[in-house]
C-alpha cells in the first residue's frame, strides 16, 4: 500500500513563494479572489532587538481521520486508497460545511464568478462546476510517477513528498524520529502533512 | 511554531442563523402541536397552525441553505432518501431528510382538517388545491394513517431539533462549537421558541379556539425551558472560560458584546423568564405580558444562533 505524506522544513524555506504560483498555475486556483491550494505564512516576531522572520507554509494536510470528509452530505469529499483526499466537483453543492470542519484553513469555496473569471485568466479551463476547492496533493501528478508541483518547484527543498508505506522513504524515517511532527494532532484527524521545527 | 492566528468564519452569516433558528423551532412546533392534539385535547385549529406555521419556518430556513449553496443542482444528492445510506456520517444528509419528511407528515397530518376549513378554501390558490378531488382523497387516506404521521413528525422533528446543534459539534476545531452541549442547548432553545410562538397564535389568533389548559401548560413549560437554557448557558461560560484559547476567546467575544449579553441573555431569557413567571403564579393577567415575553423569547432564539456563528474561533498554529 501506498500512504502518501508531506514534510516541510521550517528551516530551509525561504518565503519565495513559488509554491504558491506553481500550484496556482498547475491547478487553476482563484488566485484574484486571493485563494491559495497552498499558502506561505510570513510572521514576524521579536525579542529585544532581534526580528525573525518565520515562513509556514500551509496546504490541505490529507489527513487519514478528515472532519470534512465526514461533515460532506453528498459525499464529494472523498478519500483515496493512497491517503489522499479529494473533492468530486460533480457532487459536491457548496454548502461550505467542510470548511468549517477544517481545523487547517484549507478549503475555499470555488463559484460561478471565479469561473468565469478563470477562463479569461488562465484561457482554458478544466473546471466545469462551482465547488469547494482545496489541494489535491496533486493526484493528477502523483497517477503519472511525478511529486506535486510545489515539491517540484521549492527551490530550498522544504517540501519533501514521499510514503509513509515505505519504511526506507526519507518522510517515513523523519516521521518516525519525531523530527517532523504533524499540527495540532490533539484534534484527531491524524494530518499527514509534518513540520520540522525551525532551530 | 512560535505564532498563533486567531481566526472567526465569516462562510455562515446571519442566514445559516436564520436557517438553525427556524429550522429548529419550526420542527419543534409541529412536534409540540402534534403530541399535544395526540395526548391532551383534540384542537384542530393548534394542529393547524402548528403543521402550516412550522412547515413555512422549515421552507424558508432551508431556502437560506439552498440560496447559499454553490451548486443548486447537487442539492438533489442530499434530497434522495438514499443518501443517508451512502452518507450516514454527516448531519445534514440526515437533517435533510429529516426536514424532507417532517414537511410532509406535517401537511398529510392536517389535511384532513384543513380541507374542512372554510376560512382556508376562500384563500387564492390554497382553496383550490384543497377543494381538488385528489386532495379530498389523500386527506380521507391520511385521516387512517394519522397515528403513524403523527409519529413519524415527532421522530423527524425531533431529529431536525437536535441535527441543528449536531451539525455545529461536528467541526472539531472550534471549542465553542464541538461539545456535548451544543445539541442539548439548540433542543432546549428550539423548544423554548416553539412554546413561545403557540404562545403568540393561541394568544393573538385563536384565542376562543383553544382550551385555556394548554395554554397554561405552555407557559409553564416555556419557563421550565428557559431556566434549563440559563443553567446551560452557564454552563458554558464556565466550559470556555479555560482548557483552551479557542475556547477563551469565545467566551471574550461573547461576554463583551452587548448583544449577546443584553440582547440574549438578559432581553431574550432573563426578561421573559421574570414575565412570565409572574404570569404563571396570577400576578398578571391579559395578554400583553405573555405575548410581549414570548415575541422576546423568539428574538432571543436568533440572537443565540447568530452570535454562536459569529463567536466560533479558529486557533491556526501561523
Amino acid at each position: 500500500m501506498t500512504r502518501y505524506a508531506m514534510v516541510i522544513d521550517m528551516n530551509t524555506c525561504v518565503g519565495c513563494n513559488a509554491c504558491m504560483a506553481a500550484c496556482s498555475l498547475e491547478n487553476q486556483t482563484p488566485v484574484w479572489s486571493d485563494q491559495w491550494r497552498t499558502y506561505v505564512h510570513d510572521r514576524e516576531t521579536a525579542s529585544g532587538r532581534a526580528v525573525h522572520r518565520h515562513f509556514i507554509p500551509r496546504l490541505c494536510n490529507h489527513c487519514a481521520n478528515p472532519a470534512c470528509m465526514s461533515v460532506c452530505p453528498t459525499g464529494a469529499t472523498y478519500q483515496t486508497k493512497d491517503g489522499v483526499v479529494l473533492v468530486d466537483e460533480e457532487l459536491c453543492m457548496g454548502c461550505q460545511a467542510c470548511a468549517l470542519a477544517c481545523p487547517y484553513d484549507a478549503r475555499y469555496p470555488y463559484t460561478h464568478d471565479d469561473i468565469a473569471e478563470g477562463k479569461k485568466f488562465y484561457g482554458t479551463l478544466h473546471r466545469k462546476s462551482p465547488s469547494m476547492d482545496k489541494c489535491s496533493f496533486c493526484n493528477h501528478r502523483l497517477e503519472a510517477g511525478k511529486p506535486p508541483a510545489c515539491v517540484q518547484t521549492c527551490v530550498g527543498y522544504a517540501r519533501i513528498f514521499g510514503d509513509l508505506d515505505n519504511p526506507i522513504d526519507p518522510v517515513t524515517e523523519l516521521v518516525r524520529t519525531h523530527k517532523a511532527k504533524p499540527l495540532m494532532a490533539h484534534l484527531g484527524t491524524r494530518p499527514n502533512v509534518y513540520y520540522i521545527p525551525e532551530r | 511554531m512560535e505564532t498563533m492566528t486567531f481566526a472567526t468564519q465569516n462562510l455562515w452569516t446571519w442566514w445559516f442563523a436564520l436557517y438553525l433558528f427556524l429550522g429548529g423551532m419550526g420542527a419543534a412546533v409541529i412536534v409540540v402541536s402534534f403530541l399535544s392534539h395526540m395526548y391532551l385535547r383534540e384542537e384542530k385549529e393548534l394542529v393547524m397552525w402548528g403543521a402550516i406555521s412550522g412547515t413555512i419556518m422549515m421552507v424558508v430556513g432551508s431556502g437560506m441553505l439552498f440560496l447559499h449553496l454553490l451548486n443548486k443542482w447537487a442539492a438533489i444528492y442530499i434530497l434522495t432518501p438514499w443518501g443517508i445510506f451512502h452518507k450516514p456520517d454527516s448531519w445534514i444528509a440526515w437533517g435533510s431528510q429529516f426536514i424532507l419528511w417532517l414537511q410532509v407528515a406535517a401537511i398529510l397530518y392536517a389535511l384532513p382538517y384543513m380541507v374542512e376549513k372554510p376560512r382556508l378554501l376562500h384563500w387564492p390558490l390554497v382553496g383550490a388545491l384543497l377543494k381538488m378531488k385528489f386532495t379530498r382523497d389523500v386527506a380521507l387516506v391520511a385521516t387512517r394513517f394519522q397515528p403513524f404521521l403523527a409519529w413519524v413528525a415527532v421522530i423527524t422533528g425531533l431529529g431536525t431539533a437536535v441535527y441543528t446543534g449536531l451539525l455545529l459539534q461536528s467541526f472539531p476545531a472550534v471549542t465553542l462549537w464541538h461539545n456535548p452541549a451544543v445539541p442539548i442547548l439548540f433542543t432546549v432553545s428550539a423548544f423554548s421558541t416553539a412554546m413561545a410562538w403557540l404562545l403568540i397564535v393561541m394568544y393573538l389568533f385563536i384565542y376562543h379556539r383553544v382550551d385555556h389548559t394548554i395554554r397554561a401548560l405552555y407557559e409553564r413549560v416555556d419557563m421550565c425551558l428557559i431556566t434549563a437554557e440559563l443553567v446551560i448557558i452557564y454552563s458554558f461560560f464556565n466550559f470556555t472560560l479555560s482548557g483552551s484559547e479557542s475556547g477563551y476567546r469565545s467566551a471574550e467575544l461573547l461576554w463583551g458584546n452587548p448583544g449577546w449579553v443584553l440582547g440574549f441573555v438578559v432581553m431574550g431569557l432573563m426578561v421573559p423568564l421574570a414575565m412570565e413567571v409572574k404570569c404563571v403564579f396570577g400576578r398578571w393577567s391579559g395578554k400583553v405580558p405573555i405575548v410581549t415575553a414570548s415575541l422576546l423569547v423568539l428574538s432571543g432564539g436568533f440572537l443565540l444562533r447568530h452570535f454562536f456563528m459569529q463567536a466560533g474561533v479558529y486557533a491556526y498554529p501561523w
